[in-house]
């Protein structure tokens, strides 16, 4: 074996097989399962399929049509009472959970009273007003009844035809690029960050110039890029894994509609992966540069934290990118370095970015990362065996300037 | 050709003068001590024959040549203090290093088992490196540099943190290479181990060579100034000398400037002393190293 991909194999052994790793790859989808558990946790608890009485003192329900009962719910029982009394009394013996009264005028006034002793659910809510709705319509053509009673069903949709957002809300697929950009901005800081307390530890430790004995620093910075790349496609892999798990479980076992028509946009995934590459060797070069500049993981790990909040803009600027996904602001935010792929997720969203924006998105990010390769590499060699001192701004371009006239002279 | 030739190489860090002028020759089979004091440029100028500095001025010619990626593999180097991951298995750790060393698993193990034995470490393999004790750490380490046979070995302070016991293992190893024909720089502060152990000698202060050559023909080069005299009785006193230093009935008697050894002989016999012992001083290497480095302060 090369040792290049010895160097490569030992990376992703150091990184993978420890505990912190582990913790971190499944904190992502353990973290989305969780949030995504707990809105259907609280979601349930505003449900409630016990049945609802009512008392008709308009005599407005005798032989009433049923409630239309969207697919996806329970359909809640309606259990006429004479009295009030009575409605009260199923209500006391938690046979009901609240019941409705009809005043007498219900159809001048419109009026009905509801009395409970803990507030009903909100489906029960939403199936009693369209039983009372079905039934004031009772007298109308039944297409009418029935079109009036469905809600709208607006899809709205790009003139391309390329983005479209369904009457029944957006799809998995709507949000998709917006999970890919975070998972991606997650992956690239968690990886990176990987990359750059490697090369400290090396240093620290001395390793590095034990390392530097056997193999040339190229052959070194590339393995330790090729390791950390196996490692974020593990993560990438698992979280995949994880995710189209959900999807299946979620789609075919719970029946959970949002996942069985995902409508995924392929190209939109395809212009993410165009841009995540290029930024993906642009974090993890500088980060590697990081590394070989610093004397502590800790003052590595302080200065990565700015790498962070770069790419983490897109966020703070998430109104302006939705109230104006093709404005300036945001078009500059997808060109720009670090702050791209985020940006371009959340566009994705909303509107459909032009292809020369992707193109020259790509072109950028692709030369600030061969620029970035090779800072790393020049960096590296001024830095590596610096113990216990950083490398300063300085210093670098003084040895840069130095090189220069070297070259120029001979 | 030389393993080595280093010729009039410099090099200096921002402000920092590293090493400004320091040749020498490694000659092949044998252990060439590289000495100096702290900050001397000891350690630049084994990086600059490493390749892992450019010299700015000068040339240095490794295994008949420059530096390529190939002879890195007949080479071992031993940094000084640490050099190995922390975190991992030491045997995982040397396993890893070995490879880097051109070395296939399967021979990495067969030789690993053989050096953890003589070591006294083999009960220790699985244990990760930052829980064996300093004196381990350097005992792995020179598995690590030697484990892969190389023609040439670097080490810089390979008697750190080792007892008697452990230091005479290792100089038993270094004696053993240097008899198959190794070559070995040394670089160490401890100056008897240099006595004991080296064929020939740079000394670097400030950035330069300012000694260099055969060890005990620096001994001799720099004896003369002072004899080591035992007398039955008491011993008078003699003009030109002054004791400086009485061990087990030997006296050492520095000879004032002009004053030679003959002329102190010839002054104890006219005196009738009865001698048991008069030989010139050959002076430790720690003394000629304390000498030249004070001159060249001055």
């Amino acid at each position: 074996m090369s040792k290049l991909w010895l160097v490569a194999l030992n990376e992703f052994k150091r990184n993978v097989f420890k505990k912190s790793f582990i913790l971190a790859l499944l904190s992502v989808p353990l973290m989305i399962g969780f949030t995504v558990g707990l809105g259907l946790i609280m979601s349930s608890l505003e449900e409630n399929d016990a049945p609802v009485g009512y008392v008709d003192h308009a005599g407005f329900l005798e032989n009433p049509l049923p409630a239309p009962v969207d697919r996806s719910e329970e359909p809640i029982g309606f259990i006429p009472y004479t009295t009030e009394s009575e409605a009260r009394q199923a209500l006391e013996a938690e046979e009901i959970q609240a019941y409705y009264v009809l005043a007498p005028d219900f159809g001048e006034t419109s009026q009905i009273e509801l009395l409970y002793l803990k507030e009903p659910g909100r489906n029960a809510t939403r199936q009693f007003y369209d039983f009372i709705q079905i039934n004031l319509l009772r007298e109308q053509p039944p297409e009418i009844a029935k079109r009036v009673t469905v809600r709208s069903e607006v899809t709205i949709r790009s003139p391309d035809g390329s983005l479209e957002f369904p009457a029944g809300g957006p799809t998995l697929g709507n949000f998709l690029p917006m999970l890919i950009g975070v998972a991606f901005v997650f992956l690239l800081m968690m990886s990176s960050g990987y990359l750059m307390a490697g090369v400290v530890e090396e240093k620290q430790n001395r390793v590095m110039e034990v390392l530097v004995s056997s193999i040339s620093p190229a052959q070194l910075i590339a393995g330790k890029v090729l390791g950390i790349v196996a490692i974020s496609l593990t993560q990438l892999a698992t979280w995949t894994l994880v995710g189209i798990l959900a999807v299946i479980v979620g789609g075919d076992v719970l029946g959970v509609e949002w996942f069985q028509n995902p409508s995924i946009d392929w190209g939109t995934i395809f212009n993410m992966i165009a841009i995540a590459v290029p930024a993906y060797v642009l974090a993890s070069a500088l980060m590697f540069a990081l590394g070989a500049t610093v004397a502590e993981a800790q003052e590595g790990q302080s200065l990565g934290a700015i790498f962070f909040m770069l790419h983490m803009i897109p966020l703070y600027m998430l109104v302006i990118l939705i109230e104006n996904p093709n404005g300036a602001v945001s078009v500059m935010l997808s060109l720009l370095p670090f702050t791209s792929i985020l940006t371009v997720g959340f566009r994705s969203m909303f509107a459909v970015i032009p292809m020369w924006q992707i193109a020259f998105s790509v072109v950028i990010q692709t030369m600030c990362a061969l620029g970035a390769l090779w800072l790393a590499a020049f960096v590296f060699r001024l830095g590596m065996l610096r113990y216990g001192q950083r490398l300063r701004l300085t210093e670098i371009f003084r040895s840069r300037r130095t090189a220069i006239t070297k070259a120029s002279q001979s | 050709m030389n393993p080595i030739e280093v010729s009039h190489v410099a090099k200096s860090f921002a402000t920092t003068q590293a090493v400004a002028d320091v040749s020498f020759e490694v000659h092949r089979g044998e252990i060439f001590g590289l000495l100096g004091p702290n900050g001397a440029g000891k350690t630049t100028t084994i990086r600059l024959i490493l390749d892992i500095f450019k010299p700015e001025k000068g040339t240095v010619s490794i295994l008949d040549g420059p530096m390529t990626e190939a002879k890195k593999d007949r080479i071992g180097y031993m940094p000084e203090d640490r050099g190995l991951y922390q975190d991992i298995a030491l045997d995982r750790c040397l396993i890893y290093l070995g490879t880097l060393k051109g070395l296939s698993k399967i021979e990495v193990l067969n030789r690993l088992e053989e050096y953890l034995e003589r070591f006294d470490l083999a009960d220790h393999r699985k244990k990760k490196v930052e829980e064996l004790s300093k004196g381990m750490q350097q005992k792995a380490q020179i598995i690590n540099t030697v484990l892969h046979h190389p023609e040439l070995i670097i080490i810089d302070e390979p008697f750190t943190a080792l007892d008697p016991i452990n230091t005479q293992l290792v100089k038993d190893l270094m004696q053993e290479l240097r008899n198959q024909g190794t070559t070995i720089i040394m670089s160490t502060h401890q100056m008897h181990q240099v006595e004991e152990l080296c064929d020939r000698i740079v000394l670097i202060d400030e950035g330069r060579d300012v000694l260099y050559g055969n060890l005990e023909a620096i001994r001799r080069q720099y004896s003369g100034n002072a004899v080591l005299v035992r007398a039955a009785g008491e011993l008078p006193s003699i003009a030109g000398t002054e004791i400086v230093r009485q061990h087990n009935g030997t006296f050492k008697l520095k000879l004032a400037e002009g004053t030679s050894p003959q002329e102190v002989l010839s002054g104890l016999i006219a005196q009738e002393v009865l001698l048991e012992k008069f030989e010139i001083a050959i002076p430790s290497v720690s003394e000629i190293f304390i000498r030249v480095v004070e001159e060249g302060d001055k």
